[in-house]
C-alpha cells in the first residue's frame, strides 16, 4: 500500500501541483489583508473576525471546488495513453489503487489547509492583531474543514476515474457546489447538504446559540454517511471499469 | 473555410454533454430562485415594493457565478477534444490556418453562451410570470440582466480559452477558473479593473453599460492576444 502511495506521489510531483496548492491559501490571505476587522476590536477577539472574513471565499467555493481539480490530477497520468492498463497490470489490486489515490488526494487537501493556517497567521501578523490567538478554535476550523471534504473527494475521485476530461468531473462539482450558497443559509437543508459542510465546519462558532453552529454528531453522520456512499460508489465503479 | 470549420466543431461537441450543460446553466440559475421563492415567498415579497425588480436582482445574484463557471467548463471541454487524443497535429495538418481554427472554437463558445443567455431570459420571464409579481413587466431590465453579464464576461471567455488551449494540463485553466469565480463571488469588495468583477455589472459610476463596453473591448484584445499566441506556438 505504501509503495503504491509513493508511486502515486512520484507521478504527481512535477505536474504544477504546488502552484495549484497555493492558490487557495493566497485567496484567503488576500481576503484577510483586505478585511476590515477593526470594527470588532474590543468586542470580540479580532482573530474570529479575521477568520470569518477569510473563510467566506475560501470555504464556500474554493475548498469544495479544488477537491475536484486534485482528484482529476491524480488520475491524469492513467487517462493518458493507456495508463490504466499499465498500472493495473502491476501486481496491485484495484481496491488498493483506488484507496491510494483517495489517500493522496486527502493529504493534498490537508496540505492546502495547513498553508491556509499559515495564511491566517500571516494576515493576523500583518494587521497586527493583538488579541490572544484562539488556537483551539482555529485548529477545529482547519481540521474540521479537512474532514468535511472527505465525502466530496470520494465523489470527485469516482467522477475522475469515470471521465477522461477535467471538465466533466468539474461540471458535476460545480452543479453541486453552487447551491450550497443557498443551502448554507437554510437551517433545514444546510446541515444535511454535503457541499455546505466545509463552510459549516470551518465557521469559528463557540456559542451554541449561533445560527451557524451545528452539532458535531449530526455533522459526522452526514459527512460519514455521504463519505461511505460516495467511496463505495467509486470503489465498485472502479472494480468493474473496463480499462 | 470558416463555415466548414464551424460545422466540424459543432459535430465534435455532439453527444459530449456540452449542449446539456448549456441548457443546465440557465435552468440552474432560475431553479435556485424557484427554491428561494418556494421556501420564503412572502418574506421576499415583503422585502421590496418593486417585486419584479427584486426578483431580477435575485436571479442576477447567481448569473455571474454561473457564467464564469460555465465559461471555465466549456473552454476546457473545447480544448480537451483535441488535447485528450493528441489531435491538435491532425487538425492543424488540414489545409486550414491556425487562426481560423482558434476563431472557430471561439465562435462555437459564443454561440453556446448566447444560447444560454436567451434561455436565461425565457426561463426568467416564465417563472416570473408564474409568481404574480405585478402587471408591469420590466422588459428592459429583463434584457439587461440576461445579456449584459454575458457581454461583460467576454474577457474571461477569451482568457480561459487562451489558457485552456495552450495548457497540456487542464488542471491549470480550471484552477485559474476557480480563482476567477471567487473574485466574482467577492467582487463587490474588489476594485473595478478586475475582469471577473464585470459580470456583476457593478462599477463606481453605477452604469452597467460601461461593463458591457469594457467587456467587449477587453474581450477583443484578449482574444487577439490568445489567437496570436496560439498561432505562434508549436503544436505537440
Amino acid at each position: 500500500m505504501l509503495s503504491i502511495l509513493k508511486s502515486e506521489w512520484f507521478k504527481l510531483r512535477k505536474s504544477k501541483i504546488f502552484g495549484i496548492l497555493l492558490v487557495g491559501p493566497l485567496i484567503g490571505l488576500g481576503a484577510g489583508i483586505g478585511a476590515d476587522t477593526a470594527e470588532a476590536a474590543g468586542m470580540i477577539n479580532e482573530w474570529y473576525m479575521l477568520l470569518v472574513y477569510m473563510n467566506l471565499p475560501y470555504s464556500v467555493l474554493f475548498l469544495p471546488l479544488v477537491t475536484g481539480v486534485l482528484a482529476s490530477l491524480v488520475c491524469r497520468y492513467e487517462h493518458q495513453a493507456g495508463g490504466w492498463k499499465q498500472l493495473l497490470a502491476l501486481p496491485v489490486t484495484r481496491g488498493k489503487v483506488f484507496a491510494a489515490k483517495y489517500v493522496l488526494t486527502l493529504l493534498l487537501v490537508l496540505l492546502i489547509q495547513l498553508f491556509y493556517l499559515a495564511a491566517i497567521l500571516v494576515a493576523g501578523l500583518y494587521k497586527g492583531v493583538a488579541d490572544p490567538f484562539p488556537a483551539a478554535i482555529v485548529w477545529k476550523s482547519i481540521l474540521g474543514g479537512w474532514v468535511a471534504t472527505f465525502p466530496l473527494v470520494a465523489l470527485q475521485l469516482w467522477m475522475s476515474v469515470w471521465f477522461k476530461s477535467f471538465a466533466a468531473p468539474f461540471a458535476v462539482n460545480v452543479v453541486f457546489t453552487l447551491p450550497s450558497i443557498l443551502a448554507m443559509n437554510s437551517e433545514k437543508v444546510g446541515p444535511y447538504y454535503p457541499w455546505a459542510q466545509p463552510f459549516a465546519m470551518m465557521y469559528p462558532a463557540t456559542d451554541t446559540g449561533d445560527i451557524f453552529f451545528i452539532p458535531w454528531e449530526q455533522l459526522l453522520t452526514v459527512i460519514g454517511g455521504f463519505f461511505i456512499l460516495f467511496y463505495l460508489g467509486g470503489y465498485f465503479y472502479f472494480q468493474r471499469k473496463a480499462v | 473555410m470558416m463555415g466548414q470549420l464551424l460545422a466540424a466543431e459543432f459535430m465534435k461537441i455532439k453527444r459530449k454533454g456540452i449542449w446539456f450543460l448549456t441548457f443546465l446553466g440557465p435552468i440552474g440559475v432560475v431553479a435556485m430562485q424557484m427554491v428561494n421563492y418556494g421556501v420564503r415567498k412572502d418574506y421576499l415579497f415583503g422585502q421590496n415594493e418593486d417585486r419584479w425588480g427584486y426578483y431580477l436582482d435575485n436571479i442576477h445574484s447567481f448569473t455571474p457565478l454561473a457564467i464564469v463557471l460555465g465559461i471555465v467548463i466549456l473552454t476546457s471541454f473545447m480544448s480537451s477534444i483535441e488535447n485528450e487524443t493528441n489531435a491538435w497535429k491532425q487538425l492543424i495538418a488540414l489545409p486550414v490556418s491556425k487562426m481560423s481554427v482558434y476563431l472557430s472554437k471561439f465562435t462555437v463558445l459564443l454561440v453556446l453562451l448566447l444560447t444560454s443567455s436567451v434561455l436565461l431570459m425565457l426561463f426568467t420571464l416564465a417563472f416570473g410570470l408564474s409568481l404574480d409579481l405585478g402587471r408591469e413587466i420590466p422588459y428592459a431590465g429583463l434584457l439587461r440582466y440576461s445579456f449584459y453579464p454575458f457581454l461583460a464576461a467576454l474577457p474571461v471567455l477569451a482568457l480561459q480559452l487562451w489558457v485552456a488551449t495552450v495548457s497540456v494540463n487542464q488542471g491549470v485553466p480550471i484552477t485559474l477558473g476557480i480563482l476567477g469565480v471567487i473574485l466574482t463571488y467577492a467582487g463587490f469588495t474588489l476594485p473595478d479593473w478586475l475582469i471577473w468583477k464585470w459580470p456583476l455589472l457593478l462599477n463606481e459610476w453605477n452604469e452597467p453599460l460601461i461593463n458591457v463596453l469594457l467587456g467587449v473591448g477587453a474581450g477583443l484584445l484578449l482574444y487577439a492576444a490568445g489567437m496570436l499566441d496560439f498561432a505562434r506556438r508549436d503544436v505537440k
